[in-house]
């Protein structure tokens, strides 16, 4: 019986953790604003993205090349590698007001780039 | 060029690091040359994950697959935190004994969970960093043609040389000091790269938004140290340092420290008795 009880707990979580998986997914998948960003000769593309706060949003990265760029901020807490040609969507999290910066860490010097959150 | 010169050193300095110092620590005790095999074994494993991680890179477009690519980064930055953290006290507590203990064979089982831990932390050393590297070389490698594909070749052939400097200069270390200057030095530095791991791991999260920040930001020190500048950024991925530290990764920080001094303390007696 106790077993039992116990594989049927162990059942439960396992559902419950499969609906938190497929509600967070859900969540992914729900329309949040998306923007966009393009990478090109080591330059970003616009330079300035205006997104709103308290907002989650989705940022669709892509580098038209040539040359790798990653895209780092530790202010924004995201960096991901881009290969040429390839295209990547970040999900951000709800910020504060205030400008955040980003930068290309294969260009620093002309790859910089911010979000402006109002 | 100067730039894929540093780029280069740079993705490869945390490995060398945590490579470097088992190394020293292996050779430096016959008994533990065994760990040498599991070592190199875990550093051939993770340039094939840094390759296998690289290429998933290449090929992925969705969104789905994006984020499972960096939960999975997640992951690897906190267990490879967690077995640096594993095997600074490992080392402490075993580096007079060890010899003893393999012969009466007391050690047998731990040590040999011990070496698959040190393969399984050189993997992730090498495959985690390994892949931007790979991504960085590919992308420009291919993006170059004639004169400056050669220079690009040279600068990245600079930079791993620099790269090998380094960690010549790390395993010479271990002579030019003491033994004992050289593993607390050496320490100090892998509880900080584990300390760096840790936060950037509770960092990722908060940007999921799977953590709350509570506080964001405590301060803002980027008029002091940038850490989105050059030398910022270095200092940040080999100590943890933020310049607009959310309350959260504050308070993961300084636990992290507090536990890592009481377990230090803890330790040091412990090791004077079995000397």
């Amino acid at each position: 019986m106790a077993m039992k009880s116990g594989q049927r707990r162990g059942r439960l979580s396992w559902l419950l953790a499969l609906l938190v998986i497929s509600s967070a997914s859900g969540a992914l998948a729900a329309e949040l604003p998306v923007y966009h960003l393009t990478i090109k000769d080591g330059t970003f593309e616009p330079a300035v993205i205006k997104v709103p706060a308290h907002t989650r949003f989705k940022l669709v990265i892509s580098n038209q090349g040539p040359g790798p760029e990653e895209f780092e901020s530790l202010e924004l807490r995201k960096e991901t590698v881009l290969a040429p040609g390839v295209t990547r969507t970040v999900v951000f999290a709800a910020l504060r007001p205030g400008s955040y910066r980003f930068f290309g860490e294969f260009h620093p010097e002309t790859a910089q780039g911010k979000i402006a959150v109002k | 060029m100067s730039n894929a010169i540093f780029i280069v050193w740079r993705e490869s300095v945390e490995a060398l690091l945590v490579i470097g110092i088992l190394q020293v620590w292996l050779n430096n005790r016959e008994q533990a040359r065994m760990g040498l095999r599991f070592l190199w074994g875990g550093v051939a494993a993770g340039v094939g994950l840094a390759l296998l991680l690289a290429f998933i890179m290449l090929r992925v477009q969705t969104e789905l697959a994006g984020a499972a690519l960096e939960y999975f980064q997640i992951g690897m930055m906190l267990v490879a935190s967690a077995l640096i953290i594993q095997m600074v006290f490992w080392m402490r507590r075993h580096g007079r004994t060890l010899k003893r203990k393999l012969e009466a064979g007391m050690e047998q089982a731990s040590s040999r969970a011990n070496w698959w831990a040190v393969a399984a932390l050189a993997t992730l050393a090498v495959g985690r960093e390994g892949a931007e590297t790979v991504i960085f070389l590919y992308g420009f490698g291919m993006s170059r043609t004639g004169l400056a594909q050669l220079q690009f070749f040279a600068a990245t052939a600079a930079g791993l040389g620099l790269a090998l400097c380094t960690y010549w200069l790390l395993s010479r270390g271990g002579r030019f000091f003491s033994c004992r200057t050289f593993f607390s030095c050496s320490e100090i530095v892998l509880l900080f790269l584990a300390a760096a791991l840790l936060v950037d791991g509770v960092d990722r999260m908060i940007g999921l938004g799977w953590l709350p920040p509570l506080l964001d930001p405590v301060w803002d020190t980027s008029a002091l140290l940038d850490d989105s500048s050059v030398a910022g950024s270095l200092v940040a991925s080999l100590t943890g340092y933020r310049a607009h530290p959310a309350l959260l990764v504050l308070l993961v920080y300084l636990a992290y420290w507090l536990l890592i001094t009481v377990f230090l303390r803890h330790s040091r007696p412990s090791q004077r008795k079995t000397a």
